[in-house]
């Protein structure tokens, strides 16, 4: 197992670059470029501004520039905010992004798979309704009408919270965002939950316990769950990484300075280190996450080996 | 011409002589006497987006400008009523058309104790026309400086910029052609002044926190990117005894109906500005707080006049005589924007308003007029026009409101091409486009600055529009030393060159916002929209 | 004590399809969605033909008016006087279509992907799986950019591009059920009877795999219409004048304080669009669960 997981952790490297390349390649392609402005820029400064982030060399040339400084961990001066390098604001974003979507997945997870269960034990009794149209609310509402939604209720009409902003990981800034990120995964977890326990409690070995008198908490606790797991750990992955990395409603909704904020600003203003730079992280989070999901499905299904 | 707080060059002198002859500090925040202030004198503030930079020589919008007028403060500055008041020269004088002497005053020092000197300026001012600093603004600023545009060019070298310190307080300035309003030019904050010292010890880092040294009314204590900037009271700033503000936060937010629940639950003082659609409504609920004076800036269409079916002027002025302003202003836009008629918006510095000779006629007899000039030209109803602007709502909304009088009063059918800013930017610059969006909001109060756009050649001229004879005008209006001839001919220029129909002027801009009742300093009539913080004050609550 | 029915032809046999119907009635809420669906989709396409609005007639006089019987505006109308009621309609359209299309694209990708990248195993499993994990880190906003400049604005592009980055999630999910299903004894012994590889995949794994990917499919659909909402606003999506549930909610949630029935309609009929699809597609996946026989 463990040579799996080194043979993994090795490929993460030509992923990361493979990436990089793609998005380089692309970003150029793109048109407008990070110097196009309200008002012409005159040529000797254009001239200067290329020579400065090494835009006057040939696409080839510029590229093993930022390679050769991409493996030395630098990812680069951010055109758009001028006054900081990539590794700064990244730093700086990461830990906003991982505490609000880290938490809210986990709430969204352990909410999803106990709304799930509830809903397949009483299949399409009047609770089994009743809970997927509450967890379901996520789904089915957008962000950018939930995010209002709460806000009104919860920081305008009872001022209990701030309608947004951040200070320093206080808690209560972080209530709202959580809620509603959760409010968006826990429908996804619940219903993959749902519908993989249904398939799950119909098959063979489930009989056969619940035929041995076993109850049914029992059953489905320690016989069924593990297996019924498998989709839904599947499904945390990408939806760690959306909500870590694309939370761009929820932090432009209650100013949040997190990564989502940084890749929309970073496409929309052609800013190239910076866009290249959070496309390395979401690559390796991406991969070390999978890594992890995979590692969960030997635990949850003994028959998968490596 | 006559609005209260409007600057002008008659107005600099008069400052001048009064500052010169009575010897007296500018003060800062005029509090009425009577007023009672709060005992915490703190203020949140949403600026509107997150600043490129703090760096002088590398800002270029609006909010990153506001705050680099709290943390620098240059030769001159703005006050609160849009009025060029001191800053670090205590006085100033033309000497001849194009030479300049600042005095500054001798108790300005930066935040770590050394004074502001003359050879300050000119460190700063040369490093930020330096083409090896690559300022992407700097060619707008060099123009107004003798050499600005060949150092700017990279055709002479920086020492040969037109500015020179005759001794520690005296700044000699040389311009290029006389520039009458000069005073307002260096009150930009990318005229500001930088420390040399500090800059070259931590080159790009030298604007962080713990770095950063400033000469202004506030230094720079806290800086969370896409978050706040947070800046609090410089003891050693000269001027500090007026300054009522300890500590102010600017924040960034960039979406207006977020920007108004932080307002509603007490997050902010001030709201940069109100959410399209809602002015009617929050004006209703907020009677006291709400505020909308006009700005220095005009919202128009820009007119590609070298496309081939707008190349005929019958045809631009057909487009723009059947639009509706006062149902734009009142109905479309509905937050109490001036309909235009002209070039020049009210406010503006040396030069009148002029309105089109049709502007006055009922709707029925404009849009009779339009369909014969449309005929005359040969341009058929249902001709194809194609209209290029940026995604957002309220410029949506305009544009449909324009593409639906085209249509139902010439028949013309538009195709709306809803664009990313930076794609819609690069193509007005590259004329690739027919009818494209455009906006203009100038820096400093002067009308050569919105004259600019229509000038033959000028690189903010995106329609290709020229009228030779106009440029003729205002290059007198600029070479004549009274302030009222140089008005008249600028006005003709303005005049002649908007009777081509270049480009259609629909509105002037305006700034709904709203504002706590507790804060102090705040006025309208500031066609800048420019504030020191140093300005605001807060009241007891 | 019975009789024995007097047999002289075969007995008629009970399909599976036939099953799986009996099934999906049990669903009430499934089937209760059906119909809904149905009336909603019959509204979105007849609608706007019977009603006497335009969807791009502008009234100002009329802005943002809240709902009333005059003039048919039922559903109020926008902040240009335009009648939302048939906006919704339209918008309709557009959304389902997208909706749909986009979906079926990109579940036949993600399930083809995914099957194959988990029956095979090893090397090509890790190379399509490293595929995906870089496909995640692409900035979505800039492939959308470059295709409509590259291409030029087309509804369907949209549906194209919608469809690039939503295979992605089906892939994983089907993968992680493929690995899972292909260590169990059926297919071990179909190996062991000399099936061949591609018809195990397709003819035994994909229907065991049915159950997750019509769940999986109905949580695409939603992301996939609130994609284009927002591929729209930026510009890259359906055009001014024509509309989509995505956009008109987007311009609505901007003014809910003051105008909230512009907002109210169409998340309404998302919402129920929405739910119905959820409840179908749970519906669908009781139906087919081939252990429930």
């Amino acid at each position: 197992m463990w040579a799996y997981v080194v043979r993994r952790l090795l490929v993460t490297l030509p992923t990361v670059l493979a990436v990089v390349t793609l998005c380089y390649v692309l970003l150029h392609l793109t048109p407008g470029g990070p110097f196009d402005a309200e008002r012409k820029v005159s040529d000797a400064v254009l001239a200067n501004l290329q020579a400065k982030y090494h835009l006057d060399l040939p696409l080839w040339k510029q590229y093993l520039y930022y390679l050769r400084d991409l493996l030395h961990g630098d990812l680069g001066a951010s055109f758009r905010y001028a006054d900081w390098s990539v590794n700064d604001l990244v730093a700086r974003a990461l830990p906003v992004s991982l505490a609000i979507g880290g938490t809210s997945m986990a709430v969204a997870a352990i909410l999803g798979v106990a709304l799930g269960i509830t809903a397949a034990l009483r299949q399409n009794s009047a609770v089994d309704i009743g809970v997927m149209l509450v967890a379901n609310i996520g789904s089915v509402l957008p962000s950018f009408v939930l995010g209002p939604v709460l806000v009104l209720v919860f920081a305008i009409l009872l001022p209990l919270l701030p309608s947004g902003g951040w200070d320093d990981f206080a808690p209560r800034y972080m209530v709202l965002p959580i809620a509603l990120l959760t409010l968006i995964n826990v429908s996804t977890i619940g219903r993959i939950m749902r519908g993989s326990l249904i398939e799950v409690l119909s098959s063979n070995f489930i009989r056969t316990a619940r035929a041995k008198g076993l109850p049914m908490r029992v059953v489905v606790l320690r016989h069924a769950l593990r297996p019924a797991l498998l989709p839904v750990v599947s499904v945390i992955g990408p939806l760690a990484i959306s909500s870590i990395t694309s939370a761009i409603v929820t932090e432009s909704w209650f100013s949040i300075p997190g990564l989502g904020k940084l890749i929309v600003n970073g496409a929309s203003d052609r800013d190239y280190t910076l866009v290249l730079g959070l496309v390395v992280l979401v690559t390796v989070m991406a991969v070390l996450l999978n890594l992890l999901v995979d590692l969960a499905y030997a635990w949850l299904d003994p028959k998968i080996r490596y | 011409m006559t609005t209260r707080h409007k600057p002008s060059l008659a107005r600099a002198l008069a400052t001048f002589a009064a500052a010169a002859a009575a010897g007296a500090a500018v003060h800062a925040a005029v509090i009425p006497p009577g007023t009672v202030l709060a005992a915490r004198q703190e203020m949140v503030r949403n600026n509107g987006a997150e600043p490129e930079s703090l760096d002088p020589a590398y800002i270029e919008s609006v909010p990153a400008a506001e705050i680099d007028r709290d943390l620098f403060e240059g030769l001159t500055a703005t006050d609160h009523h849009s009025n060029v008041v001191p800053g670090v020269a205590e006085s100033w004088k033309q000497v001849d058309p194009t030479t300049w002497v600042f005095k500054l005053r001798k108790n300005a020092t930066w935040s770590n104790g050394t004074p502001v000197t003359a050879e300050d300026f000119v460190y700063s001012w040369r490093r930020f026309l330096d083409p090896k600093t690559a300022a992407k603004i700097a060619t707008t600023y060099a123009v107004y400086l003798a050499n600005g545009m060949e150092v700017v060019n990279g055709k002479k070298p920086v020492t040969a910029l037109g500015v020179r310190a005759i001794d520690a307080q005296t700044l000699e300035v040389r311009t290029a052609g006389a520039v009458p309003f000069l005073p307002a030019v260096v009150s930009v904050a990318q005229y500001g002044p930088q420390p040399r010292a500090v800059v070259e010890k931590y080159g790009k880092d030298w604007t962080k926190p713990g770095n950063i040294v400033s000469n202004g009314a506030y230094v720079l204590k806290d800086w969370q990117v896409n978050s706040k900037v947070v800046i609090e009271k410089n003891p050693g700033y000269w001027d500090a005894a007026n300054v009522q503000l300890t500590r102010v936060t600017y924040l960034c937010v960039e979406d207006g109906n977020a920007d108004l629940k932080l307002y509603q639950s007490g997050e902010e003082d001030y709201l940069y500005q109100i959410p399209p659609g809602a002015f009617n409504a929050l004006k209703a609920q907020y009677p006291k707080e709400i505020h909308n004076g006009p700005l220095l800036g005009l919202r128009f269409y820009a007119l590609n006049n070298e496309d081939p079916l707008l190349k005929d002027v019958r045809v631009r002025k057909a487009l723009s005589m059947v639009i509706d302003r006062n149902i734009l202003s009142e109905k479309v836009t509905a937050d109490g924007q001036a309909p235009l008629y002209g070039l020049a918006v009210k406010g503006l510095a040396a030069i009148q308003q002029t309105r089109f000779d049709w502007a006055d006629w009922p709707m029925d007899k404009r849009v009779a007029e339009a369909r014969k000039l449309l005929a005359e030209a040969g341009v058929k109803p249902g001709t194809k026009l194609k209209f290029t602007y940026n995604n957002s709502d309220y410029h949506k909304k305009m544009a449909i409101f324009a593409a639906s009088e085209w249509k139902t009063k010439l028949g013309l059918d538009t195709e709306m091409d809803s664009l990313e800013f930076k794609v819609l930017i690069r193509k007005r610059h590259d004329g690739d486009f027919q009818i494209a969006r455009h906006g203009w909001v100038v820096t400093f109060n002067d009308a050569t600055l919105f004259l600019a756009l229509l000038q033959c050649g000028s690189e903010v001229n995106d329609q290709r529009s020229c009228n030779r004879k106009a440029d003729e005008l205002i290059a007198q209006g600029n070479a004549a030393t009274d302030p009222a001839q140089r008005e008249a001919l600028l006005t003709q220029a303005a005049k002649l060159a908007m009777d081509d129909y270049p480009i259609i002027p629909l509105l002037q801009y305006s700034v709904p916002r709203l504002i706590k009742p507790w804060v102090g300093g705040y006025d309208e009539a500031n066609g800048m929209d420019r504030y020191r913080s140093k300005d605001f004050y807060i009241l007891r609550h | 004590m019975s009789t024995l029915p007097v047999v002289d032809s075969a007995p008629a046999g009970r399909s599976p399809w036939r099953d799986a119907r009996v099934r999906f009635m049990r669903h009430r809420a499934a089937v209760a969605s059906v119909f809904i669906l149905a009336l909603v989709a019959l509204a979105c396409v007849v609608g706007p033909m019977l009603l006497p609005n335009a969807y791009d007639s502008v009234d100002w006089n009329l802005m943002s008016a809240p709902p009333t019987r005059a003039g048919w505006h039922l559903f109020g109308t926008d902040e240009l006087g335009r009648d939302l009621l048939v906006r919704t309609l339209i918008g309709g359209r557009i959304s389902l279509a997208v909706g749909v299309l986009a979906t079926l694209v990109s579940v036949t990708i993600g399930v083809v992907w995914g099957a194959v990248a988990g029956f095979a195993g090893g090397r090509v499993d890790s190379v399509m799986m490293r595929i995906v994990d870089m496909a995640y880190a692409v900035p979505y906003l800039l492939i959308a950019i470059l295709v409509v400049t590259v291409f030029g604005r087309d509804i369907l592009l949209v549906v194209a591009a919608i469809a690039a980055f939503s295979w992605l999630d089906m892939a994983r999910v089907v993968r992680g059920q493929t690995l899972s299903i292909k260590s169990r004894e059926f297919v071990e012994a179909a190996h062991a009877i000399g099936v061949p590889t591609w018809r195990i995949i397709f003819q035994h794994v994909v229907p065991n795999l049915m159950g997750v990917v019509v769940i999986y499919t109905s949580i695409v659909v939603p992301g996939v219409i609130l994609s284009e909402s927002v591929l729209s606003f930026l510009g890259l999506g359906v055009q001014e004048p024509m509309t989509s549930w995505g956009v008109l909610i987007h311009d609505g949630a901007a003014v809910m304080g003051a105008a909230p029935w512009m907002i109210l309609f169409p998340a309404a009929a998302l919402s129920i669009t929405l739910y119905c699809a959820n409840f179908i597609g749970d519906g669908l996946r009781d139906a087919l669960d081939p252990k429930d026989r």
